[in-house]
């Protein structure tokens, strides 16, 4: 299994689809057979996976957004969230920025 | 009586029960409907509509073989428009460049394309149709289009043994999900199980096969195993629940609250040409019939896993006990789990194995 390497650009997998739900009013990702619905933080988590921010650069713009939350907490959080997804195959992991 | 009732989550258009293949494991009813009885192009328009208002997200076309249909990209930009995950769920038969091009612009999300194994003598032998080389080139354009990819396997006595190769011919073709899912007993399959059936030590090779090919392929092909559970000590949470999550609509328009329920006698299905999609998930007779677990009989009603597991399959009751109101006979504390046992313990050998009798045809192989 590829480890979670701090340069990885995480990007979403085109098979995965971001919307809102028509019923909740909360943020889901729809993806064959299934959806996660997502919470703040999995919202904002899921938003940078545009495969140009490295993980590393990920994390530290969530620790400016959520400045309540302590940065260790954080980067837990991300790595889960990144774990669930790859569990899925919903995340690309690319070396270098797209074009 | 005031109940609280679920929100569905997903649909499975079954748009047709034409299909130009005939593997002998079909879930479909043995009873196939004609053309003629199917819903029109506005029912279905309707009926997505519908879905997506009552909270449906996703939508699944599926039959017999929904490419049979020609106005399936009408039907898939519909689905797209209602904010519904679609996923054509094909042998792949009928889909060339054009009608995928067609689909991808309707907006379709997803392409399933079966197999019925790895090459291509075995594979048309199990679809009683010349199809193997042809779903090669459809998945390979399929790819090329941008499409998500998912591989289904069904598996079975005759190619359980070849779970290798089957993983290996996905992963040439870059599929981003493979379902290994062994045959469940219904329909067709019902009426084939002796011949189907793998032995007990067929299935515990394939899992841990399916289980080392899982670990070595995470986060690049999603691996779906699923075990008959024939085999199993508990049955399985089919559905999640009767009329919780999941719909399924019939090629006549009878709403149906699994794919292979409508074969339950004396249950009454109502029809998206005289009811609405809401009224019959919520009020209909059928859906509430083993809605929740009010209806549970011992040893489910006491039992912890009466809401994990939901008692299992209704129709599974109804296939092996002639009640579909009873435990799951799969579940090891089900009065009628040693039938099956017993069943288990007598499959014929290898050499013995009844010929397969084609889903919607009557040849006797010789």
């Amino acid at each position: 299994m590829q480890t979670l390497l701090p340069d990885a650009r995480p990007k979403l997998s085109a098979r995965a689809r971001l919307q809102t739900d028509k019923v909740t009013g909360k943020p889901i990702l729809l993806y064959p057979e299934g959806v996660l619905v997502l919470n703040s933080t999995g919202h904002a988590i899921v938003s940078l996976c545009d495969g140009k921010l490295t993980l590393q650069e990920m994390t530290a713009k969530l620790t400016g957004n959520f400045k309540a939350g302590n940065p260790e907490q954080i980067s837990a959080d991300v790595a889960q969230y990144l774990n669930a997804l790859r569990a899925r195959n919903l995340l690309d992991l690319l070396s270098e920025p797209p074009n | 009586m005031s109940r609280v009732v679920p929100r569905p989550f997903s649909l499975l258009a079954e748009v047709t029960h034409r299909c130009p293949l005939h593997c002998p494991y079909c879930s479909n009813p043995l009873e196939l409907a004609a053309r003629e009885g199917e819903l029109g192009t506005e029912d279905w328009k309707r009926v997505l509509n519908e879905g997506a208002e009552l909270g449906i997200l996703h939508v699944g076309f599926s039959g017999g073989e929904p490419l049979q249909r020609g106005d399936l990209a009408e039907l898939v930009a519909t689905a797209r428009e209602a904010g519904l995950y679609s996923n054509l769920i094909t042998s792949s038969l009928g889909l060339t460049r054009q009608r995928a091009e067609e689909l991808k612009r309707a907006g379709l999300d997803s392409v399933q394309i079966s197999f019925q194994a790895d090459e291509e003598t075995l594979a048309d032998n199990i679809a009683g149709a010349t199809a193997h080389r042809k779903k090669i080139e459809a998945a390979h354009m399929v790819r090329e289009l941008g499409f998500p990819l998912t591989i289904n396997v069904v598996l079975h006595r005759a190619n359980i043994d070849r779970l290798e190769k089957i993983i290996a011919l996905a992963e040439q073709l870059s599929a981003e999900r493979l379902e290994l899912a062994n045959s469940q007993y219904y329909g067709w399959a019902f009426k084939n199980r002796a011949a189907l059936l793998p032995t007990r030590a067929q299935i515990e090779t394939a899992t841990q096969l399916a289980r080392a090919a899982k670990e070595r392929l995470f986060g690049k092909m999603e691996i779906l195993f699923v075990i008959p559970d024939y085999y199993s000590d508990r049955p399985k949470p089919c559905m999640h629940g009767w009329g919780n999550r999941h719909l399924t609509v019939n090629p006549t328009g009878d709403v149906l609250p699994c794919p292979t329920s409508g074969e339950i006698r004396g249950l009454r299905f109502d029809n998206v040409r005289q009811k609405s999609l809401r009224w019959i998930w919520s009020e209909s007779e059928a859906f509430n019939r083993f809605r929740g677990t009010e209806w549970m009989p011992e040893p489910c009603q006491s039992c912890e896993f009466r809401e994990i597991d939901f008692g299992g399959c209704r129709c599974q009751a109804a296939l092996l006990t002639g009640d579909a109101a009873v435990t799951d006979p799969t579940c090891a504390l089900s009065p009628y789990r040693e039938r099956l046992t017993k069943f288990l313990g007598e499959l014929p050998e290898l050499e013995k194995l009844p010929e397969w009798d084609y889903r919607g045809l009557s040849i006797v192989k010789q």
